[in-house]
C-alpha cells in the first residue's frame, strides 16, 4: 500500500512527466494558452494513458513475452495508443466539440506524444505488477495535467504583462516553463528513486 | 482608545488647514444664475415655467419625471431670461433654465412652519420629495427614494455621515458646529421614518471640536456620536457601514440589504428645512479653497451660481489655475472652465496651481500590490484595470468591476501612475453595454 | 515470425472493429464543404463577416445563411473560390477601405483642456466629450491603430490618425472602436475625399481649426455633381466623382484632398502608382 503511494507521489511531484521528465513538451507548450483547454487535454491524456497502460500490459506479458516477439514492443505499443487516441477523438468530437475545436491539431498528436509511449515503456521496463501499473499511469497522467493547467494559468497571466518585445510568445513561455521546471526539483528527494 | 475603521484606505495630506476655522459666509448673489434640470441621479426634470415668467425663491421650475427623480427649484426670485443647453459640471451641455436677479431674493408666499409631530411617513417623505433633497455628500441620490425602502427590507441602523473624509473639504465639519440644531433636527425626523433601532453619527477624528458639541447636544438621546479612524474613504457608505456596524454590504448590494440606510449630515438639515419650513434645496455650503485662490472661504452658495462667481467672491486667483475640480481631489469633476454652476451636489470647488498637477508618464505595472492593499472594497485594482485594457469584458466582470466605489485609492498609491480608475471605469462601461446588448 | 504477423495483425483487426463500431457510434456530421471554405478563407479570425472567426463564417457560407462577399480581407479572390466551393455564380462587392476624415492634428486644430490620463480615446472622449475643440475631430490617441489587425494604421508625430489605403482590408475594426465616428467607409476608386468631420458653422470651425470644411459650397459651384453640402459639412459624392480633383485648389481652407497625390501632413504612407487626376 505504502508502494503504491510512493508510486502515485512520486510520479505526479517528484518525477513529474513534463517537468522532470520532459516528456510530452508539445502539447505542454501548444494547448496551454487558457486554462479549459489544458484541463480539457489533461482529461484526454488521463484516459489515453490509463487505458493504454492496461491493454500494453497484458500485451507485454501475454502476447509478446510468450511468443517471444519483445522487438515488436514499440510496434505493437504504437499502434494500440493510435487506436485509442482516435477513440477520444471521436469521443471529444460528439461530445464536446467545442473542445475539439479549441485543441485543434493537437488531439491526433497525443499518439506521437511521448509521454504515453514513455509510459507504456517505463511500466515494462520498471517491472511493475498490474496493480502498480495502473498507479503509475494514474499518478504519470495527474502530474501531466497538472503541469499543464499550472502552465496554463501562469500563461493566462503572462498575457497581462509588458513582456520584452523580443521576448513575446514562445520565448517567454519557455522561459516560464523553465522555472516551473526549477520549482518542481523542489521535490527531489522526496521519495526515494 | 482604538477607534472603529474598515479595511484598507490610504491617508492623503488632509489639506483642511485652508478652511477648518473659517465660518460659513454668505456668498452674494451673482448677475445670473444657470439652474441645471439634471442635478440629480435618475430622470432629470422638465422645465415648468417660460422664458420672461416671473419666479418667486423656491417656487418649482422643473418637475419631476417619475419616481426617482426630482423638481428643481428657483434659487432667488427673478424672472426666467432662457431655457437652453448650458454647460454642466459633467462636461457636457444639458438643458438648464437661467434666472435673472431681481434683488428681492423673496420667497414664495405660502411657506410655513408644520409640526413635524402632526406629519405621518408618508407625508414627511412627499415633503422631502417635493422639496427636491438629494444626497448632499456629492451623490446626489434623490432622498425620497432612499427613505422609501421596501417593506421586506426594513431598516435597523440609521447610519448620517460627518466624515468628510475627502482632503480639503470642511463643508460638512462647519454645519456640524454652525447648524448643529438644522442637523439634529433632521436626525429626528428621518428616525421618526424609518423607526431604526440605532442611530449613529460618524464623523472622523480630525473633527474634534464637532464631536464634542454633537456629544454635548446629544447627551440624553438615543443618538450615539460615533468618533472614527482618519482614513480615506472612511465618507464612503459601504467604508462607513462596515466601520459602524461590522457588516460588510453583499456584492452588488445596497445598504438596505444589511438593514442600513445611510445619509449625510447636510442631507438632514435639509430634510429639516423641507419639512418643518416648507423650503426647497436651493442651497448649500460649499468650500471653495486650493492653492489657487486668495481667500479660501466656507460659502453658503445657491444652486445656479456660477464658477466664476465664486472665484470672484474669493478675491481671484493667486496664478492661474492649473486644474479645477468641483468636489474633492480624490473623486471630483476635473472641469474644462468656469462657466459651469453651482449643483446641488458641489460640495467644493478645488483650485490647483500649474506646479500642483502630477505630470508623471505612465510606467509597467510591477505588480507590487499596493493597490490591492489599498482598495477598500477588497479587488484587484492591477488586474480589473490590466483585462479592461485589453477588453477582456468577462474577465473584468470576474474580477468583480461592478464593485469598485471609484475613490481613486488605487490610483493614488501606483508607483507607476497607472490611470487605474480610470481603465476600471472604461472596463464597467464595457461589462455594462454587454449587459444591455445581451438583453436586447 | 508467424506469431509476430498474427499477433500485430490480430491487434489490429480488433482495433480495427471497434473503431468501425465507435465510428457509427460517435458520428458526427460534418459537410466536407466547411472544411474546403475554411481552407480558402483568410483565417485571421478579425470577425468583419459578423461570425465568430472564419470557422463560424465558413460554416454560414455553405449553410446558405451569409453571402459569398462578406469577408472584406479576403476580397474578390475568396469570392471567388467560395462560388467554385458551392457552385454558384459569385460577384464580388467594390472594395471599400476605411478613411479618417479629418486633418486637425495638434498644429492645426485647438484642445479644450490638456488630457492627462489613459491613452484610449474611447476614455477620453467619456471627460467632457474629448480633450478636441472640434466635437468631431480625431482625438489622436491610437485606439484605432491598436484595433487594426493589418497594421494599416499610423499615429503621425501631432496625433492624427492615418489609414493606408493599400494596406487596408476593410474589417471595420477602427469604425467599431473610434467614438468620434471619424472613420469612413470609402470606395477604393475614390481617391478625393473631404477631411472634416465638424457639423459647426463656418465661423465656429475657423476658430478651433486651421483646415475644418466652413461649409462655403465653393468645392459645389465648382465641380455640382461631385459635392454634396449637409449642415455645414461638404462631402465627395463618391458615384460621380470623377472630377472632383479640380475643387481642391479652390478649397480656401484645403480640407480636400487626393489621396494619389499624397497622404495628411507628417504620414510616412506614400501613394500607390496610379494617379486619378492624370487620367482627365
Amino acid at each position: 500500500m505504502a508502494d503504491l503511494l510512493v508510486i502515485l507521489v512520486s510520479a505526479i511531484f517528484v518525477n513529474n512527466f513534463v517537468l522532470a521528465r520532459f516528456l510530452g513538451i508539445c502539447p505542454f507548450l501548444g494547448v496551454s494558452k487558457k486554462v479549459e483547454t489544458a484541463l480539457g487535454m489533461g482529461m484526454a491524456v488521463t484516459f489515453v494513458m490509463t487505458v493504454a497502460t492496461v491493454v500494453t500490459w497484458f500485451l507485454q506479458y501475454f502476447i509478446l513475452i510468450p511468443f517471444g516477439i519483445e522487438y515488436l514492443q514499440t510496434i505493437a505499443f504504437i499502434l494500440v495508443i493510435a487506436s485509442l487516441v482516435q477513440l477520444v477523438e471521436m469521443v471529444v468530437q460528439k461530445v464536446s466539440p467545442v473542445l475539439y475545436q479549441s485543441l485543434g491539431i493537437f488531439l491526433p498528436l497525443i499518439t506521437t506524444n511521448c509521454a504515453v509511449l514513455g509510459l507504456a515503456v517505463l511500466n515494462i521496463q520498471k517491472d511493475y505488477t498490474f496493480l502498480e501499473g495502473i498507479v503509475f499511469a494514474i499518478g504519470a497522467a495527474l502530474g501531466f495535467t497538472l503541469a499543464l493547467v499550472l502552465f496554463a494559468g501562469l500563461r493566462e497571466r503572462l498575457e497581462l504583462c509588458a513582456v520584452p518585445r523580443s521576448f513575446r510568445g514562445t520565448a517567454i513561455a519557455l522561459v516560464t516553463a523553465g522555472l516551473l521546471s526549477l520549482a518542481f526539483m523542489g521535490f527531489a528527494g522526496l521519495v526515494k528513486g | 482608545m482604538k477607534l472603529r475603521t474598515f479595511k484598507g484606505g490610504i491617508h492623503p495630506p488632509e489639506n483642511k488647514h485652508w478652511t477648518s476655522h473659517k465660518a460659513i459666509e454668505d456668498c452674494p448673489l451673482p448677475d445670473e444664475m444657470v439652474v441645471p434640470l439634471s442635478q440629480h441621479i435618475g430622470a432629470p426634470s422638465v422645465a415648468c415655467v417660460e422664458v420672461g415668467q416671473h419666479v418667486a425663491k423656491g417656487q418649482e421650475i422643473g418637475s419631476a419625471k417619475g419616481f426617482v427623480s426630482v423638481p428643481v427649484h428657483a434659487p432667488t426670485s427673478g424672472e426666467v431670461a432662457a431655457i437652453a443647453d448650458f454647460p454642466h459640471p459633467f462636461g457636457t451641455s444639458l438643458p438648464a433654465v437661467v434666472i435673472k436677479p431681481d434683488g428681492e431674493d423673496s420667497w414664495l408666499s405660502n411657506l410655513q412652519f408644520t409640526d413635524p409631530g402632526s406629519l405621518t411617513s408618508e407625508e414627511v417623505i412627499e415633503k422631502v420629495r417635493l422639496a427636491g433633497v438629494v444626497g448632499m455628500g456629492g451623490a446626489a441620490f434623490p432622498a425620497h427614494v432612499k427613505m422609501s425602502p421596501p417593506p421586506e427590507k426594513p431598516i435597523r441602523t440609521l447610519l448620517f455621515n460627518g466624515v468628510e473624509c475627502e482632503p480639503y473639504l470642511t463643508a460638512d465639519h462647519r454645519m456640524m458646529l454652525e447648524e448643529s440644531e438644522r442637523v439634529l433636527q433632521g436626525v429626528s425626523l428621518l428616525q421618526y421614518v424609518y423607526g431604526a433601532e440605532r442611530v449613529v453619527i460618524g464623523v472622523e477624528a480630525n473633527k474634534p471640536d464637532a464631536i464634542a458639541l454633537l456629544k454635548k447636544q446629544c447627551a440624553d438621546t438615543p443618538v450615539e456620536i460615533l468618533p472614527l479612524q482618519v482614513k480615506y474613504p472612511q465618507g464612503a457608505e459601504k467604508q462607513l457601514i462596515a466601520a459602524a456596524t461590522g457588516q460588510e454590504v453583499p456584492s452588488g448590494g445596497l445598504p438596505m440589504d444589511v438593514g442600513v440606510a445611510v445619509h449625510n449630515i447636510s442631507t438632514a438639515a435639509a430634510v429639516a428645512d423641507a419639512v418643518m419650513l416648507g423650503r426647497p434645496l436651493i442651497e448649500r455650503i460649499c468650500t471653495v479653497t486650493g492653492p489657487a485662490i486668495k481667500e479660501p472661504k466656507n460659502l453658503r452658495v445657491r444652486i445656479g451660481m456660477p464658477l466664476s462667481h465664486l472665484v470672484e467672491v474669493c478675491g481671484g486667483f493667486v496664478e492661474d489655475p492649473g486644474k479645477i475640480i468641483l468636489g474633492g481631489p480624490m473623486m471630483g469633476f476635473t472641469q474644462v472652465g468656469f462657466d459651469v454652476p453651482v449643483v446641488r451636489g458641489t460640495s467644493g470647488l478645488l483650485l490647483l496651481r500649474e506646479d500642483d498637477v502630477t505630470k508623471a508618464a505612465e510606467g509597467p505595472c510591477i505588480r507590487c500590490a499596493r493597490c490591492v492593499q489599498a482598495c477598500p472594497m477588497n479587488l484587484l485594482p492591477t488586474a480589473i484595470a490590466a483585462y479592461a485594457r485589453r477588453s477582456l469584458v468577462e474577465e473584468t466582470e470576474e474580477y468583480c468591476a461592478m464593485d469598485c466605489i471609484e475613490c481613486g485609492s488605487c490610483s493614488y498609491v501606483c508607483p507607476a501612475n497607472i490611470p487605474l480608475v480610470q481603465s476600471i471605469r472604461l472596463g464597467k462601461a464595457a461589462v455594462l453595454a454587454k449587459k444591455r446588448k445581451a438583453l436586447l | 515470425m508467424i506469431a509476430a504477423i498474427l499477433s500485430l495483425g490480430c491487434i489490429g483487426m480488433i482495433a480495427a472493429v471497434a473503431l468501425g463500431f465507435a465510428a457509427k457510434k460517435f458520428a458526427v456530421e460534418v459537410d466536407p464543404r466547411e472544411l474546403a471554405a475554411l481552407e480558402v478563407l483568410p483565417g485571421i479570425n478579425c470577425g468583419a463577416c459578423g461570425f465568430p472567426g472564419c470557422a463560424g463564417y465558413a460554416k454560414a457560407v455553405i449553410a446558405g445563411s451569409a453571402d459569398l462577399n462578406q469577408c472584406p480581407p479576403g476580397g474578390a479572390e475568396v469570392v471567388a473560390r467560395l462560388a467554385r466551393i458551392l457552385g454558384v455564380e459569385a460577384t464580388a462587392a467594390a472594395r471599400q477601405i476605411a478613411v479618417v476624415v479629418c486633418q486637425g492634428d495638434n498644429q492645426r486644430a485647438q484642445l479644450k483642456y490638456r488630457y492627462l490620463g489613459l491613452e484610449d480615446c474611447t476614455a477620453a472622449q467619456k471627460i467632457a466629450d474629448g480633450p478636441k475643440a472640434c466635437p468631431g475631430g480625431c482625438l489622436g490617441l491610437g485606439s484605432c491603430q491598436q484595433a487594426c489587425p493589418f497594421g494599416a494604421i499610423e499615429m503621425t508625430a501631432d496625433g492624427l490618425a492615418v489609414i493606408s489605403r493599400e494596406k487596408c482590408t476593410g474589417c471595420r475594426k477602427c469604425l467599431a472602436v473610434c467614438p468620434r465616428d471619424v472613420i469612413r467607409m470609402t470606395p477604393y476608386e475614390s481617391a478625393v475625399h473631404v477631411l472634416c468631420n465638424s457639423h459647426d458653422k463656418g465661423a465656429v470651425v475657423r476658430k478651433y481649426c486651421q483646415v475644418g470644411c466652413i461649409g462655403c459650397h465653393i468645392c459645389q459651384k465648382t465641380v455640382p455633381q461631385a459635392y454634396k453640402i449637409e449642415n455645414f459639412l461638404a462631402a465627395v459624392v463618391y458615384e460621380q466623382d470623377a472630377e472632383a480633383f479640380e475643387a481642391i485648389a479652390k478649397c480656401p481652407t484645403k480640407c480636400i484632398r487626393d489621396f494619389n497625390e499624397g497622404y495628411p501632413a507628417g504620414s510616412t504612407f506614400l501613394p500607390a502608382g496610379n494617379n486619378k487626376s492624370d487620367a482627365a
